[in-house]
This record gives structure tokens, C-alpha cells and sequence, in this order.
């Protein structure tokens, strides 16, 4: 049985020492946001992801969801615990006051969702799912659908869905089929299949709201003619109680990889009653409202199931003995080492700190940019953090959910065979945190929407917001006695990212294949430079901690993981560099036939 | 070959007086006159309306005088008083209402006073020639002929030249002479055919595209989208364009076209009445000098752009076109013409009717296939006139559309018999002549063409911004080739090269391009880039590579002559600072702007300017006037409107040429540079002596001034403290001598301080997003 225990002390250091969060409480509104109210909310999360979540995490793998007669059943607990959740507010915290929420600000929510993440991913696709429909709902929905449906989408009586992806279309939403026919009283009816649709269908709620993407006929064709849409699965009554069920049914749910206690809906729209949330066929504008929330959310879920996966290896590593260390006996008491003796051990044990530490201080830095870029009195200091933010999503949720899944690996190969067999539970997180790579736009798709759209924006003007502080940072740091073993490294990375960034923006123009064949490699020198940024910040808030007389170890810790990132993980940006400088010729001028 | 020293035009309308304009332009003196104004009262200036149109021109933008200078050499009279002075004249211009009655009276009025061998022409768009000559005497006949000029007259290039049965061809010779190099037209000969040639096709085309409109019910962006672009026509396309024109125009352009026209004219089946537009004419909607016309700003919705339906006549919501059959198109006319669409079919439509005629035209408005092309690129601003049009559907592939669709196929199409009408044979143009042969094009003397060299002959040097060119006596010739001709770190690094190339084994180098602007400036785009991923050193390394270079031009063991045409910008307005010479085309509008995007010239501007001002004689003593001159110029980011004004602002040096031909410009430039051949010497470095910082004190106090009165910004106050810094030499005083280099290093570090700072980024920013400065 794998143990979890939120990293509230990284998580705070984080939040207020690396990024000031107390200043959250300065802007217009926040007041109450001071750490006494913050902390609270940060134990309470911590108990409940501990208590009731984690332990529902492997059973509720092993079960999975049930699928009969269109009616779908998840595992054993989640029901229970789902109410749970649901009275402790937890559906809320990061909705809008003025529909029921507590508007906590992300840099918060965002830690509350890496919890979730890390004791039980699968539950947490079901609140998820229904804040995105929350967040598109709350900025597009019409008065009279928000006052319908926003109280009980609130409070988590009922839930949401996001339905995208046909059979035939993924990431190519143009080729979009279902359809949404004008009725007399101003309602669709909507007709189509929708795939691959989390929380479909299940028995948590006692309804659920589809925002389902369709084609008024007679629109637009390809992506500008697509609409959004509210589909209940019940229909209000007058009394605003699910009334009558709507034509939409669950066809089946999809066998996969992992999250198997999250169902994955084939949902079938068969006439069914919608109404236009937004314009019509601006759709997609409709759903993009959520998309950076979305894509944040997502890159948390590849840090949350490494940090798990990082604290049971650490467990095992110093449990396990096996060998002797190669320096001689360590543990002379015992018939071996304890395996977190020997060098390669501690090189997975220390890359899976240096990254998941690494990406808990990305999402918190971009987590509170986005807050600043909604609540900044200043407009043009909210615009800058609104370029921040629209840069950094891509790569926080590329980086992230591949970093996370890079450490969930490391984690079974800590374990040896033991973390292949399903009892330990390491291999569960291999496949959890699989998906995040996936959905929400695939890591290739981020990797182009950073090239490709985010790079030129404005010229670069997206790109200052990251490269001017950072070059403001080394420019005054790399000289530094203490900070310049630090700075340097990333001072070296950072030139790399400049050229790079100088080279796809010149090829770019003529030939869009090679910034398409760069974009991968760009998105990692970008996120590793951005990593080694946000370790020199840690380490000098540890020093400034050290020097002031609260050294302890966990300060000491932070230094020595910023020195191993900078010497054996920072050096692929040379890699990554090399790679993108070599353009990409070798593969554009291979024969398809060769392959 | 008479020599024409002092022109007189009659009619001072807008044609008129933008003609007589365009001749002072030329520093050729001018009569005005026009008639004395119905209704005068006692004492009443009896040369209003003249005098008006003088003082009306002096007004308005764009400008039809290149400088104040200009329109003092216009004399204004009028026709009671002061036909008198047309008897010196050597060209009479009459530009009057087109009523035959009217012009007849007033050649005989003409006819009594000018001197003998003078030349009368009209600028009829309407008349023929044969009809205004009527009753007058056989030399007034030899001496005359038509000027047609398109409007505005210092602009447009195009001058449509038609000879009458009896005007003598040396009258033909002197007036075209004369528009050619001193009033810098493009001279197409025409028949004394209705319309000539320019009106005659782009009526019917105009006509054709809206009557087409209207019948396919479409919408009027998507028609300006088919018709525009795809076929090199102006964006405008036929409703932007009726509408920059004037709606009211058009119905009697159209009548008179169709009373003049034989019965057996294309023209016919497309002149068809439009209720529509009658409505609208009278309603007022005459354009955009009206209330709108079939495009119009609604300003009671928030200035919302809106359109004209077509069938109901309704304005609504303006659209941005985005038709499918354009975008399916692509490059490929027959892609568009075959789409599967109205869109399509609209397109051949039109544009098949347009060239069907175009070739029904060839031995009738002209003989020769390349005036009609000219005239339609000058005259219209076609990128490519009706026969390059054909050419690139192919000719034979035009005339099975032709006859697919039940269109004539004119006799031309015939002798082409599939061949091109346009063909380059061993480096040279030919051309398809009546005969059915085609003939190598030639040029008149004087003309040389980039173009022509680049036909014939392979760069010397080249990279993807530039390339160096042989134009023959020893002279090498400096292309860019970038976008907007925008200078980057390739055309600075072909600069350096060029400059060993030509020491090595030429005589002269010409800095030169045939792109409508010589160049706006740096890259900004590339610039902004590199300032946003915060790459100092690359931009500072891209200013002292372009300081060194420029500098490297002008010790040349060589004479430099530039030799720009429209926008000099900037860095392009730098690199003709930095030439012994310029000769500049008439219409080149060069100035430092960098303030407008939050820098200052930091190629070497703020010095050669300073160095210009301070040679100018008459200047009060002391080094302020000068500088003061510099900054006003640099900090207001000042334009010169025409090589004219450059001149005044001292871009130009004295010694340096005007050419108002176009055509004229490179031939004009390598004439200058082969004359300092013999015996040249690199100039000798300046050396400076600035006041320091009180002098950039007072200019501070000056700018505070302008600030105060709201005509400065926060962030002006910012690169004009910057422009300052550098032109009164930072922390120098009167006793310290600063070289060429010290002000380099002032430039550069200035610079680099501005482009790091968000004001100037967001000056960029703005500029390249919407074309416009920001005033922050």
C-alpha cells in the first residue's frame, strides 16, 4: 500500500517565501486572502486528500467504473467520499463568490489540486471536469443559464463535462459533425457522438451538464463555425430539480490504460434539448475561456502523481536493503544497504526531487500571475502577467505532465520488480499520469501553440515578460560570490534558449516545418531554463533563511537539489540546443516508404 | 527639338491647377487663369478662383507642390485680363469644363495671342480631337494636340498623349519631352479614339464588375476581394475604388463613353442604368467625398464600418471578405476562374470581358500591346496591365475560355496564336507586334532599368536581402531586396562586401531599387524580436556593424552616389547621409523617424546631420542654431514630403539632383557618379564641438514646453532627453573635439538605453501591429 503525505512545507515556502503570497491579500477584493485564512484551507485539503481520497486510490484502480444499461457505477468509497468533498466545499473554492464560490486565488487552488492529484487522480477528474464547464459557463453562459445552473454546478450537487473529441476528430475540432438544429422556444436539439468523455456518465451527482461543441447548419465551415452548447442530462423542472431526462445517453465507457475509476464516456445526443452558451459559432472563443485554467490544472496532475510516486520511492529507497555501497558497508548491522546508498539510486531519488520541487514552483509563479492578471488594479501590470500567463501554459502543462511522467517511471524503477507488480501501487501512477500527456491538448500541440502562436505574438512581446526578468536576474547575480555556481548555469541555458528562440523565430517565417520539427525540443530548453530560473530563487531564499539563523534541513536540502539540478539534469539544454540547431531536415526528407 | 521654358494652363479646377502645379514643380514658371467669378462685387478680386486653387493646393494632403518654392512660380490671372500672358508661353494647357463650345471660343482666344510655333493642348478625358479643331486655323491645328493627365496630375504618372491628323510630330516630340523629364510622366501615345486608353478599358472593367454585381446579388467586400488582389489590382478593388472616385462620375463617363462609342462596341452590353446608384447619387452618397458610398463610417454606432447591400440597398455591418474561391485560387487565375462557385464565375466574368476587350482595343485606342499595359499600371495602378494578365492565364488557354464562353476573340489573339505577348529572348524583353513577330523592347535615352540589367545579366553578389549589380562603365549598382526593402544585418554584411568588390575592380557604386519605397528602415520586427528575448548584444553588435559600415561607405576609395525613390526611412534615410552625392527621384520622402518608435538614429543620422547643419551658410554663430535645426527635425521625427523639401531640410546637400522621371532615376545617378570619378577623394572627416549638457538642458526646458501644452508626451519627453543627450555631445563642453567616433558611441549607447526600456518597446510594438505611432 503506497503512503501519501501532502508536501505542505515545500508548498508554503513555495507560496510565500519564493513567490511573496502574502501580496495576494493586497489586491482590490482579497483582503481576507492572508496566510490565516489560506493555511486552514491548505491542512484541511491535506486531511481529506490523506484520509479519504488516497485510500480510495488503488482500490478504485483495481475496480474500476461499471457500465450497465447506459447507467455508469464507480468504484467502491467514491460515492461517499465525493459527498464529502461536496459538503466541505471543496467543489467551490476557486469559483467566483458571486455564484456560491469562495474565490480562493489559483496560486492556493492550485495546491489544493496537486493534492488531489497525488492521492487520487481518478476522483479528481470529476470535480475537474466540472469547473472547466463552471469556468466557460461563468464567462460566456447567459444570464437566465447561468442562474439556472451555475448555484448547483457551484456547490457540487451537480456536475459538468466538456464533450470535444467525435470519433473521426481530436485535435482537428474543424471537422466537428454533431449538429445543433434552431427549436421554436430558442433551444438545439443536438445530434452526434461524442468519445473519450470524462465523467460522462456516473453516480455522483444527481445531474450532469454537458457543454457539448456543435455546427448550427448553414454556419461557418471548419473551426469558425463551431458553437457551444449546455446539455442537461435532466432537465430542470420549475422547481430547478432535475426534471425530465434529456435525450443524451452513455453508450458505453472506454477500457484504458489508467485513471480507470474516472469513466470515460461514449455519449450519444440524440435530439437532444441544449441551449447557445455565447454567440453562435464563436464556440471555440467560448471554450478557450477555460483553456489556460484547464491546461494548468493539467500540468498539476503530472506534478501531483510524481510527487507521489517520488515519496514512496524515498520510502522504499531507505527501507529496501540490497548490495553493499560500493565505499564500503553502511549499514554493517544489517545483511545489506539500504539501496538509497548507491549512486544511481540517489541520482533517480534526486531527479525526482530536483523536477517535481522544480514544477510545484512553475505552477505556483504562473498560478499567481494569473491571479495578478485578473486582479491587478493596474491594466497594463494585468496585461503583463496575462502574456505570462499565455506563455507559460503550454509549457507548464507540456513540461510538467512529461516531467511527471519521466519521475512516475523513475519511481518503479526505485522499486525494482517490486515496482512493476501491482501491490505497491508504483506502477498505477505510471499509467495515471500517462494521460496528462494526452488530453488537453497533446504535448506536441502545446509544443506548436508555443512556436507557433505564443513566439510570435506581438513580435515576442508574450516572451519578454520571461526573458527580461530573467536576463535582468543573471545580469545581476552571475557575478555574485555566493549565488554564481547557481547563476551561471543558468545563465549558460538561458543564451541557449535566446538562440534558439532567435533561430525559430528567423526559419519560422519561410518554413513552418522547422519550427514544427524544433517545437519539442524548444518547449524543454524553455521549461529546464525556466527550472534553473526558479531554483536560483530557491536557493537564495534558503540562503536568506540559512544566514538569518532558521537553517535546518530541509533549507540545506533545497541548495544541494538546486546544485544537482544545475549539474546533471540543466546540461540537456545542450542537448535539447544541438538538436533544435541541427533543424529539421533528417526527418522532412525521409522517404515515408523508408519508415 | 524646341526647348519648353514657361507653360500656361486655362482652367484652374482640380486638373488644372494640379498640372500647372506639378509644372512649377519642375522649376518651370507657370500661368494660371481661369475665369473672373460670376457675380463679382465691385472691386472683387477678378483672379478668385485661380488665386483660390493656389491657396487651396497649398492646403491640402498630399501635397501637389513639392515645396513653397514651387508655387511661387505660378502666376495667376484670368481669361479677361490676363490672356497676355500666355504670349511667352511655349505650352498652353487647357483644362477646362468639357463642353466643345467652351474649349472652341477659347482656342480662338488662344489662337489671337500666343507666340507662333507654341503648343496648344487639351486635357480632354471626353472630346476628340477632331471636334475641338473644328473651324480653327491649319497652324492652330499643327500646333496642337491632347494632354490627358489622371488625377492627382503630381502623382499619377501616367499622360495619355494623343496627335491629330495634322499636328505636327515635332509638337508631339517637344510635349512628350516634356512630360517625360521635367514633369516626370510616363507618355503614352493614343488614337483620337473615345475614353483613349486608360478610360476606354477601365470604364468597361468598372462597368462589368458592378453590373456583374448586381446580377449575381453579391456582396460588395467579396467583389473587391475577387477583382482586387488576385489580379494585381488594388485592394480597392471596383466599389472601394467608385467610391475614392466619386459615384457621380461614373454616369457621365458612361454616357459619354456610350454616345461616342460605335454601335458595335463591347461597351454597350455592359452600360446598363443602376437605380441603386442613381438613389445613392442622389440621396448624397457620392463616396467618400460624399456621406459614404457603397462603404461608409457610421459615426452615430460608434464609427462602425458598413456596407451597402446590393439588393436591398441597406447599409449594414461591414465584413472582412474571406472568399473561398480566392483563398482556392491561390497564385493560379484558372483555379479561381474554375472554382465552383459564384465567386468564380464572377471572377472570369469580369475580368474574361475585361481582357476580351483589352485585346478588341489593339490597332483601335493603340497599336502597340505595351501602352495599353502601361497605361493600365499607371493609370489604374494595375500590377500587371491587361496583356501581362493574359499572359500569365497563357493566351492560348485565354482564348478557349474565350470562345468557351461565347466571348469575341479579337484579331491580336489570332496573330498571337498561343504565342506569349511578352517573351525574354537572350536576357532581353520582347514584345508581340501586329505582324505576329515579336520585337525586342527598347528604351529612350536616358532610361536605364534595373530590371532590364537584371534580365540580362547575373548578380555580382547576393544574399537573401540584397544583391550587387553591373550597369555597365564601371558603375555597380546596390539593390534591396528585402520586405519593404527594410534593412537587416544580410544587407548591412552585403554592404561590407560590396564595398571590397567595387575597390577591387570597379569605379563607382550606386546605392538603387526599383521597389515602390527605397527603404523604410530598419527591421523592426527583427528588432523587436531581439529586444523582447532580451539579445543586448546581437542589437548593439547590428548598431556598430551598420556604423562601421556606413562609415566604410563613405571613405570608400569610390564616389557614392545614392539614388532614392519614395519612403527613405530611418536607417534608409542614413545610408543617403552617409553617399557623396544623392540623386534623388522628385518623389522620395526621407526623414529620421526613429522617434516614433521610441529610438534615435543610431546609424550615424544624428551626426551627419549635425555636420550638415553646421556647413550651412548664413547660419547664426555659435554651435545652438544648428543642433537646435537637428533636433527639432529629429525629435518631431520630421518627413520631407518631396526631394524638394529634403533639400530645405538639408538631407539633400546643394550639389545634389533632382530626376522627375522615375524611369530616368539610375541612368540620372550613374551619370553623377561617373563624373566624380576622375580625381576623387574620400571626404575628410568632420570633427565636432558641442555645447554639453547646458545646451541639452535648454533643449529639455523647450520640449517641457511643448509637453505642458499637451503636444509632447510623458514618454517624448523620455527619447527626446535621449535625441539631446547625443546631439550636444553628453558631457562634452566647447573645448573638446569629438571625432566621427565619439558619436557613434554616443548614438549606439543611447540607443541601446531606449530599446530597453517598455516605453520603446511598446512604441515598436504598436507600430508593427497597426502602422501607426504610439503616443505614450
Amino acid at each position: 500500500m503506497p503512503s501519501y503525505q501532502a508536501p505542505l512545507r515545500d508548498m508554503r515556502f513555495c507560496l510565500y517565501d519564493v513567490f511573496g503570497g502574502d501580496e495576494l491579500a493586497t489586491l482590490p477584493g482579497w483582503e481576507d486572502f492572508t496566510r490565516d485564512l489560506i493555511d486552514p484551507v491548505l491542512d484541511e485539503a491535506a486531511k481529506l486528500c490523506e484520509e479519504v481520497l488516497h485510500p480510495l486510490n488503488r482500490s478504485g484502480d483495481e475496480e474500476g467504473c461499471a457500465w450497465k444499461e447506459g447507467e455508469v457505477t464507480t468504484p467502491k468509497g467514491f460515492k461517499e467520499a465525493y459527498t464529502l468533498f461536496k459538503d466541505g466545499g471543496w467543489t467551490s473554492i476557486a469559483c467566483d463568490p458571486a455564484y456560491g464560490g469562495q474565490g480562493m486565488p489559483a496560486a492556493v487552488n492550485i495546491l489544493v489540486e496537486e493534492m488531489i492529484c497525488s492521492s487520487n487522480l481518478s476522483f479528481g477528474m470529476y470535480p475537474g471536469l466540472s469547473h472547466g464547464a463552471y469556468v466557460s459557463l461563468a464567462a460566456h453562459g447567459s444570464d437566465e443559464l447561468k442562474a439556472a445552473y451555475m448555484p448547483k454546478l457551484v456547490d457540487g450537487t451537480w456536475s459538468g463535462t466538456m464533450c470535444l473529441t467525435e470519433p473521426h476528430c481530436g485535435t482537428d475540432l474543424g471537422l466537428l459533425r454533431t449538429a445543433a438544429i434552431p427549436q421554436e422556444d430558442g433551444s438545439y436539439a443536438i445530434t452526434g457522438t461524442k468519445i473519450f468523455i470524462s465523467a460522462g456518465e456516473h453516480d455522483l451527482t444527481e445531474n450532469i451538464l454537458h457543454l457539448v461543441l456543435a455546427k448550427i447548419p448553414g454556419g461557418p465551415k471548419g473551426v469558425k463555425g463551431i458553437s457551444l452548447f449546455l446539455v442537461p442530462k435532466f432537465l430542470p423542472d420549475a422547481a430547478g430539480n432535475p426534471g425530465e431526462r434529456n435525450a443524451v445517453a452513455c453508450g458505453s465507457i472506454e477500457h484504458k490504460m489508467g485513471i480507470k475509476a474516472s469513466a470515460t464516456c461514449v455519449m450519444n445526443f440524440d435530439g437532444a434539448k441544449g441551449w447557445l452558451i455565447g454567440e453562435p459559432h464563436k464556440g471555440l472563443r467560448a471554450m478557450f475561456a477555460m483553456m489556460n485554467t484547464e491546461r494548468l490544472a493539467v500540468g498539476v496532475q503530472g506534478l501531483g502523481i510524481g510527487e507521489a510516486s517520488r515519496q514512496n520511492a524515498v520510502i522504499y529507497a531507505k527501507e529496501r536493503i540490497q548490495m553493499r555501497s560500493l565505499s564500503g558497508v553502511k549499514a554493517p548491522d544489517k545483511a545489506a544497504d539500504p539501496i538509497i546508498v548507491h549512486p544511481d539510486v540517489r541520482r533517480m531519488l534526486l531527479t525526482q526531487k530536483a523536477y517535481m520541487e522544480g514544477c510545484r514552483a512553475l505552477a505556483v509563479w504562473v498560478a499567481k500571475a494569473l491571479d495578478v492578471s485578473k486582479k491587478h488594479p493596474d491594466p497594463e501590470v494585468r496585461k503583463e502577467n496575462d502574456d505570462f500567463v499565455s506563455l507559460m501554459t503550454p509549457i507548464v502543462k507540456a513540461l510538467m505532465t512529461d516531467l511527471g511522467s519521466e519521475v512516475a517511471n523513475i519511481g518503479v524503477q526505485v522499486f525494482g520488480g517490486h515496482g512493476y507488480i501491482r501491490e505497491h501501487g508504483q506502477e498505477q501512477y505510471v499509467r495515471d499520469a500517462r494521460i496528462a500527456q494526452i488530453y488537453e491538448g497533446t504535448n506536441g500541440v502545446q509544443s506548436l501553440d508555443l512556436v507557433g502562436r505564443k513566439m510570435p505574438e506581438g513580435a515576442g512581446r508574450l516572451l519578454r515578460r520571461f526573458f527580461h526578468p530573467v536576463s535582468e536576474y543573471v545580469a545581476a547575480k552571475v557575478e555574485d560570490e555566493t549565488m554564481g555556481e547557481f547563476v551561471q548555469p543558468l545563465a549558460k541555458a538561458f543564451v541557449r534558449l535566446q538562440q534558439a528562440t532567435g533561430q525559430i523565430a528567423r526559419t519560422a517565417l519561410g518554413r513552418p516545418d522547422e519550427a514544427g520539427a524544433a517545437s519539442v525540443d524548444y518547449l524543454r530548453l524553455f521549461g529546464l531554463t525556466a527550472l534553473a530560473y526558479l531554483w536560483c530563487l530557491e536557493v537564495e531564499v534558503a540562503k536568506a533563511k540559512i544566514d538569518a539563523g532558521e537553517g535546518d534541513i530541509f533549507y540545506e536540502g533545497k541548495i544541494a537539489t538546486a546544485r544537482f539540478f544545475m549539474e546533471r539534469l540543466l546540461p540537456d539544454t545542450g542537448a535539447r540546443f544541438s538538436a533544435i540547431m541541427a533543424g529539421g531536415k533528417s526527418m522532412m526528407t525521409f522517404p515515408d516508404e523508408a519508415f | 527639338m524646341a526647348d519648353i521654358a514657361k507653360v500656361a494652363v486655362i482652367g484652374a479646377g482640380v486638373m488644372g491647377a494640379g498640372i500647372a502645379a506639378q509644372v512649377a514643380n519642375s522649376g518651370t514658371p507657370v500661368v494660371l487663369l481661369d475665369i473672373v467669378p460670376k457675380n463679382l462685387a465691385e472691386g472683387g478680386d477678378r483672379s478668385a478662383i485661380a488665386r483660390g486653387a493656389v491657396e487651396k493646393m497649398l492646403k491640402t494632403e498630399p501635397a501637389a507642390f513639392m515645396s513653397k518654392a514651387a508655387a511661387r512660380l505660378v502666376t495667376v490671372g484670368n481669361v479677361e485680363d490676363d490672356l497676355a500672358l500666355l504670349s511667352d508661353c511655349d505650352w498652353i494647357v487647357e483644362a477646362v469644363i468639357e463642353r466643345l463650345d467652351v474649349k472652341q471660343a477659347l482656342y480662338a482666344k488662344i489662337d489671337a495671342v500666343r507666340k507662333p510655333g507654341s503648343i496648344v493642348s487639351s486635357n480632354t478625358s471626353t472630346i476628340p480631337l477632331a471636334s475641338l479643331t473644328q473651324g480653327l486655323s491649319d497652324a492652330f491645328d499643327a500646333d496642337f494636340c491632347i494632354t490627358h493627365f489622371f488625377n492627382p496630375p503630381r502623382y499619377m504618372r501616367l499622360l495619355e498623349v494623343v496627335k491629330g491628323e495634322k499636328t505636327r510630330q515635332s509638337a508631339i516630340a517637344d510635349v512628350s519631352r516634356f512630360g517625360d523629364v521635367r514633369l516626370g510622366k510616363s507618355i503614352v501615345p493614343c488614337k483620337d479614339r473615345p475614353g483613349f486608353i486608360a478610360n476606354r478599358l477601365g470604364v468597361m472593367w468598372m462597368q462589368a464588375a458592378v453590373v456583374e454585381a448586381f446580377d449575381r446579388k453579391m456582396d460588395v467586400e467579396d467583389v473587391d476581394q475577387i477583382i482586387g488582389r488576385p489580379f494585381g489590382i488594388p485592394k480597392t478593388g471596383v466599389f472601394g475604388l467608385l467610391d475614392l472616385v466619386g459615384l457621380d462620375l461614373m454616369p457621365h463617363v458612361n454616357a459619354s463613353l456610350a454616345a461616342t462609342l460605335p454601335a458595335e462596341d463591347m461597351f454597350h452590353e455592359q452600360y446598363r442604368p443602376s437605380p441603386l446608384i442613381e438613389k445613392m447619387i442622389a440621396d448624397g452618397y457620392t463616396g467618400r467625398k460624399g456621406k459614404g458610398g457603397f462603404y461608409r463610417v457610421n459615426r452615430e454606432k460608434g464609427k462602425r464600418k458598413e456596407a451597402i447591400d446590393l439588393v436591398t440597398g441597406e447599409y449594414r455591418v461591414a465584413k472582412k471578405a474571406d472568399v473561398e474561391a480566392v483563398k482556392a485560387g491561390g497564385k493560379s487565375l484558372a483555379k479561381l476562374f474554375d472554382h465552383d462557385s459564384e465567386a468564380g464565375r464572377y471572377a472570369w466574368a469580369v475580368m474574361g470581358r475585361t481582357l476580351a476587350y483589352a485585346a478588341l482595343l489593339v490597332g483601335d485606342a493603340a497599336d502597340e500591346v505595351e501602352a495599353f499595359d502601361e497605361a493600365m499600371r499607371l493609370g489604374y495602378n494595375w500590377k500587371k496591365g491587361p496583356f501581362e494578365l493574359i499572359d500569365q492565364i497563357g493566351t492560348a488557354e485565354f482564348v478557349r475560355r474565350l470562345e468557351a464562353s461565347g466571348l469575341p476573340v479579337a484579331p491580336i489573339l489570332k496573330v498571337a496564336d498561343g504565342k506569349p505577348f511578352y517573351q525574354v529572348v537572350d536576357g532581353k524583353r520582347e514584345v508581340l507586334e501586329l505582324d505576329g513577330h515579336h520585337n525586342v523592347m527598347t528604351r529612350p535615352e536616358g532610361v536605364l532599368m534595373l530590371e532590364d540589367v537584371k534580365l540580362a545579366s547575373k548578380p555580382i553578389l547576393k544574399n537573401g536581402s540584397a544583391s550587387l549589380w553591373d550597369v555597365g562603365d564601371g558603375v555597380v549598382c546596390f539593390e534591396f531586396t528585402s520586405k519593404m526593402n527594410s534593412l537587416d544585418p544580410d544587407i548591412i554584411s552585403l554592404l561590407q562586401k560590396s564595398i571590397s568588390t567595387v575597390k577591387k575592380g570597379y569605379k563607382a557604386l550606386v546605392i538603387y531599387n526599383e521597389g515602390s519605397q527605397f527603404s523604410v528602415g530598419a527591421n523592426l520586427g527583427l528588432a523587436l524580436f531581439a529586444a523582447n528575448i532580451a539579445a543586448w548584444p546581437e542589437i548593439e553588435n547590428l548598431i556598430a556593424s551598420g556604423q562601421q559600415t556606413y562609415k566604410a561607405l563613405k571613405y570608400a576609395p569610390f564616389p557614392v552616389v545614392a539614388a532614392p525613390s519614395g519612403m527613405a526611412l530611418g536607417g534608409g534615410c542614413e545610408i543617403l547621409l552617409h553617399a557623396d552625392a544623392i540623386q534623388a527621384h522628385a518623389e522620395t520622402y526621407a526623414g529620421l523617424v526613429e522617434v516614433g518608435v521610441g529610438l534615435l538614429p543610431g546609424w550615424g543620422g544624428c551626426k551627419e546631420m549635425l555636420d550638415r547643419w553646421s556647413k550651412v551658410p548664413k547660419m547664426p554663430k555659435g554651435p545652438m542654431p544648428a543642433l537646435a535645426q537637428v533636433f527639432e527635425m529629429i525629435s518631431t521625427a520630421k518627413v520631407a514630403k518631396s526631394a524638394a523639401e529634403a533639400k530645405e531640410m538639408q538631407i539633400l546637400r546643394p550639389a545634389d539632383g533632382i530626376t522627375m522621371n522615375r524611369y530616368r532615376l539610375l541612368a540620372d545617378a550613374k551619370v553623377k557618379a561617373l563624373a566624380m570619378v576622375e580625381g576623387y577623394q574620400p571626404p575628410a572627416p568632420p570633427v565636432f564641438r558641442l555645447p554639453g549638457p547646458s545646451a541639452a538642458a535648454a533643449l529639455k526646458l523647450a520640449v517641457d514646453g511643448f509637453w505642458r501644452l499637451g503636444k509632447a508626451t510623458d514618454y517624448d519627453r523620455v527619447v527626446s532627453a535621449a535625441v539631446a543627450k547625443v546631439l550636444t555631445g553628453a558631457d562634452a563642453d566647447m573645448l573638446i573635439e569629438l571625432s566621427e567616433d565619439d558619436l557613434f558611441d554616443l548614438e549606439r549607447a543611447a540607443f541601446m538605453e531606449l530599446v530597453k526600456t517598455p516605453g520603446t518597446l511598446a512604441r515598436i510594438e504598436h507600430m508593427l501591429m497597426t502602422g501607426k505611432p504610439l503616443r505614450n
